[in-house]
């Protein structure tokens, strides 16, 4: 397998490795750069457990090979928060009881940032929509769905920006 | 958004005899809350220690044969590849499975399930591990194997087991006169009622690092619900006496009863022995699925007789559950089953009969419920099947046979407290408006047809009489007041360490966030066994509000010697001292530090073990469940009489929790449980076909997503049980066992025709539709 170079912008910060082509960014972040925020459910894309924030975009990243993510810049659950205060997303996910065992809390946060990237005030649809791909097994998601309602709310209002840096 | 109530129609809810309370009952967010939401949570494929070899199992190639050859020299010269462990390289004992531990570690003669594992591999990394698996050789001989649980029950049928039958056990409770309560019914119905293969599919697979530490003690992290009972099983397997194990539980992504058997922590150990380096087994979703064990199908018999006023005469059932090769509790689950099939209800005379059946299937064991959603499914159709025969409206049917406090049941427990039945059942029908659903439309267009259905259930709490039921947990102070809660029960998601430090708060008289819940370890904290069978609330929080009461103690007594006031008039609250309501200016940090001092400990260790000073008819099933709880669901549904697609409009949930320990957490877990149990009904079934699974991946196989899960109106009721703390019980597992049989009630509403096979799907409902009434399976 041939390795190459590859340069990331990962939570604000500039990052350069050496990888297989082939490898999986899902792989890269865990293994290579430690976000073990990113978790893996299934490894093809059924589950949404490794979701980040690509380019803007909420990912797979079990299904973005090394040679995809090369220049692009990446937003892990790590990055949410700035210098220690949390996210208005991660603060409602806390004290909303929006996940259980939390396994799927990271990628679900994730999808929900890029949503909220795009949509600051998301309807219910839209909220769905953006975390259909996130399999949660504990709650029934009402709970997810009032979390990213009220972080949307909270950050329209401006109470606190949003922690993540300048995607 | 807190729909607590502590009022309801029904027996009305007692006098709370209990004060005010601090913590219980109050809203908390999750102990690790922080650390999930800023990924910190370390689950176990999260700990990274350097050097740690990469562990796989090679799988059998087919489900069921002859092992011919097994041959891993050629995989053992591997470059990368540090050991490869066949059945023979175990020292201690290749079994493992609780209460019948049947089931090899590493195969060895005979395959008899898809998931059996043949060999284990530990490599430098995975390209070498995979190398090494694909260079094992491997013959399997097939063999036809048996996969129809009704074959395998006839005689004369292949035999899973050359020396054991292929029917295990068959279980009979029976109580009251049966023959005569069907002789003097009016009306008789019986039907049979099939459920599936279910899977977990918690979001994190199982996995297991092992490594030996520096006092030559194999160490184990991985999400288990049962870290104790997991130790002995490595400790036997590893032939080591079981303190030169220690398992660590990190956090655990999901569990639902599958994590209550080992899974890779063993073979993670064994290959820790063999290479001293650390090794991780971690199972892909395909393997996982492919592996573990399974919610049991069974097929019911359910025969009812019924006065003209609904009033229930008698019951016969008889249960058949598939449990594959390996017991494990697969027989324990079926007579889970039995002792709760008669539902909620007041029957006279029960004969109940529960066969648990060794097939090539998949192996089968807990999964939340314990075997009580596939009874309860059966007992609640049976109930509308009843009311529609006899023209009762199906909430009145089942509240004139509901049970109250002190009635006597098949297994010859009387209810200690069945307030929860009643009440559970009529506010769940005024939060659905059950008596005014008639005047909603019930065909909004052509195709559509809108139904309601409801299910009113009975789950146990613990493991029933004449089983080890006990935890320990222990407390200590620190000099600053804040509190260590060592316990050996686990947290896969369902709060437990939340509400013990709830408890243990409330007990104290400290905040909530002076009490930290250290990491379940086998080395630091007293066995709470198994988080299952919905006993952690109830047995560890027993144990824990028993360390508390000493540490208490002496705090108070040292308060009473420094101020003068007697022991009797001092308490201490969210930190305070306390005297007649006043708070004092001593808080409990100066009094731990006074103690200190004085040379006072300010540890304690609590141990409950599940109480029945009743007295029990000896005749009388010996396991029986004596602490329930009770929950009531209403569906609504719309099909689609052209596609029969269902749509599933809105559930309400009502459940009885004793008392509610966190508001937030006791809803999450009762929509939880819905969202579940939606799968359940709807969508959720492993197809196995000559023993094999189909559908391995969370793309063929399909679990809830949040376009699939309704609106939940969930509302909790307190009826305070007996023997419990704070009068508080589980509710982990009851919240999903109603929603099954409700949907389904539903959607014979609405085509009038009943489906009495597990999930309802579109295929399904046509094929209904289109036999009718008449067609049934009688």
């Amino acid at each position: 397998m041939s390795e190459m170079r590859i340069r990331v912008t990962l939570n604000g910060a500039p990052m350069e490795l050496r990888a297989e082509a082939g490898k999986s960014l899902l792989r890269i972040l865990r293994e290579d750069l430690g976000m073990t925020s990113v978790k893996e459910g299934c490894g093809q894309g059924d589950c949404g457990a490794c979701v980040v924030v690509l380019d803007g975009e909420a990912v797979n990243s079990c299904l973005v090979l090394a040679a995809q993510a090369d220049g692009a810049e990446i937003i892990t659950v790590e990055g949410l928060a700035l210098q220690g205060v949390l996210h208005p997303l991660q603060r409602a996910f806390s004290e909303m009881w929006a996940f259980q065992c939390g396994f799927c809390a990271p990628g679900m946060l994730m999808s929900a940032y890029a949503l909220l990237l795009h949509t600051p005030s998301p309807t219910r649809d839209e909220i769905e929509e953006a975390i259909e791909g996130n399999l949660c097994r504990c709650t029934s998601y009402r709970a997810v769905i009032e979390a990213i309602d009220a972080a949307a709310g909270e950050q329209r209002r401006g109470g606190l920006a949003a922690g993540a840096p300048d995607a | 958004m807190p729909l607590l109530v502590s009022s309801g129609a029904g027996d009305s809810p007692p006098e709370r005899p209990m004060p005010e309370l601090e913590v219980v009952g109050h809203p908390a967010a999750a102990v690790r809350a922080h650390e999930i939401v800023t990924g910190r949570a370390l689950y176990t494929r999260d700990l990274g220690i350097p050097g740690t070899l990469v562990g796989r199992l090679l799988y059998t190639p087919i489900p069921c044969g002859r092992i011919r050859r097994l041959d891993v020299r050629a995989a053992r010269r591997l470059p990368g590849v540090t050991a490869i462990l066949t059945a023979a390289d175990i020292s201690g004992e290749n079994s493992y499975l609780y209460s019948i531990p049947d089931q090899p570690l590493l195969a060895f003669d005979f395959v008899r399930f898809q998931g059996e594992a043949l060999a284990a591999v530990a490599a430098e990394n995975e390209e070498a591990a995979a190398r090494a698996l694909e260079a094992i050789e491997v013959e399997v001989e097939p063999l036809p194997g048996v996969h129809d649980v009704l074959e395998a029950m006839r005689p004369g049928a292949m035999q899973v087991w050359p020396d054991r039958p292929n029917v295990h056990s068959r279980l009979v409770i029976e109580r009251g006169k049966v023959d005569r309560g069907f002789a003097r019914a009016d009306v008789v119905i019986e039907n049979q009622y099939l459920t599936p293969w279910v899977e977990h599919a918690f979001l994190e697979t199982e996995a297991a690092l092992a490594m030996l530490d520096n006092t030559g003690t194999v160490v184990v992290y991985s999400p288990g619900q049962s870290p104790h009972r997991d130790r002995r099983q490595i400790a036997r397997a590893l032939g080591l006496p079981e303190v030169r194990v220690r398992v660590i539980t990190p956090a655990i992504g999901g569990a639902f009863g599958g994590k209550d058997e080992a899974h890779v922590q063993i073979h993670a150990a064994l290959l820790a022995q063999a290479t001293s380096r650390p090794v991780l087994i971690e199972r892909s979703r395909e393997e996982s699925i492919r592996t573990h064990v399974k919610r049991h199908p069974v097929q019911v018999r359910y025969r009812t007789g019924a006065l003209r006023d609904g009033r229930l005469t008698a019951i016969h059932v008889e249960a058949i559950g598939d449990t594959g090769p390996y017991l494990g509790a697969g027989a324990e689950i079926m007579a889970c089953l039995a002792a709760t099939v008669f539902g909620p209800y007041r029957v006279p005379a029960a004969r109940i009969e529960a066969c648990t059946v060794l097939t090539n299937n998949p192996v089968c064991g807990a999964m939340r419920g314990f075997g009580i959603p596939q009874g309860q499914f059966a007992c609640e159709l049976q109930m509308d099947d009843l009311a529609r025969r006899l023209g009762i409206d199906p909430l009145e049917v089942r509240l004139r046979n509901g049970l109250e406090t002190g009635d006597e049941i098949p297994t010859g427990v009387r209810m200690r407290q069945a307030g929860g039945m009643k009440g559970c059942l009529i506010e769940a029908a005024r939060m659905a408006g059950w008596d005014r659903r008639r005047e909603i439309e019930r065909a909004p267009a052509p195709h559509l047809r809108r139904g309601w259905g409801m299910a009113s259930i009975l789950f146990t709490v613990g493991m029933g009489r004449n089983v080890p039921d006990f935890a320990g947990a222990s407390l200590d102070m620190a000099l600053d007041g804040t509190v260590s809660l060592r316990t050996g029960a686990s947290d896969m998601g369902q709060g437990a360490h939340t509400a013990l430090a709830q408890l243990a708060a409330e007990a104290l008289g400290v905040p909530l966030e002076s009490v930290r819940v250290v990491v379940p370890d086998t080395d630091q904290a007293p066995n709470a066994g198994p988080a299952a069978a919905s006993r952690t609330t109830f047995v560890s929080g027993n144990a824990v509000l028993r360390a508390a009461e000493p540490i208490r103690h002496t705090l108070l007594q040292i308060a009473s010697e420094k101020t003068g006031l007697p022991l009797n008039v001092l308490g201490l609250r969210g930190g305070r001292l306390i005297a007649e309501g006043e708070t004092l200016s001593l808080n409990v940090a100066e009094l731990a530090r006074e103690a200190a001092l004085q040379s006072r400990g300010l540890h304690a260790d609590g141990f409950y073990a599940m109480e029945y000073p009743e007295p029990h008819p000896p005749d009388a099933y010996p396991y029986a469940y004596s602490v329930f709880t009770f929950a009531t669901q209403v569906a609504r549904v719309l099909v689609d009489v052209e596609t029969g697609q269902i749509k599933v409009e809105e559930i309400v949930a009502v459940q009885d929790a004793g008392q509610v320990v966190n508001p937030a957490a006791a809803l999450g877990q009762v929509e939880g449980g819905c969202a579940m149990g939606i799968g359940y009904a709807l969508l959720e079934e492993l197809i196995v076909h000559e023993g094999r699974t189909l559908n391995n991946s969370l793309e063929g196989y399909l679990v809830p997503t949040v376009r699939d899960v309704p609106p939940i109106r969930a509302r909790l009721l307190e009826y305070p049980e007996p023997f419990a703390p704070y009068g508080a019980k589980g509710i982990g597992e009851s919240s999903l066992t109603p929603t099954a049989p409700a949907i389904a009630n539903a959607v014979a509403d609405a085509i009038g025709v009943p489906i009495r096979r597990l999930p309802i799907t579109p295929e399904r409902v046509l094929e209904a539709l289109e036999r009718g009434e008449d067609g049934r399976v009688r």
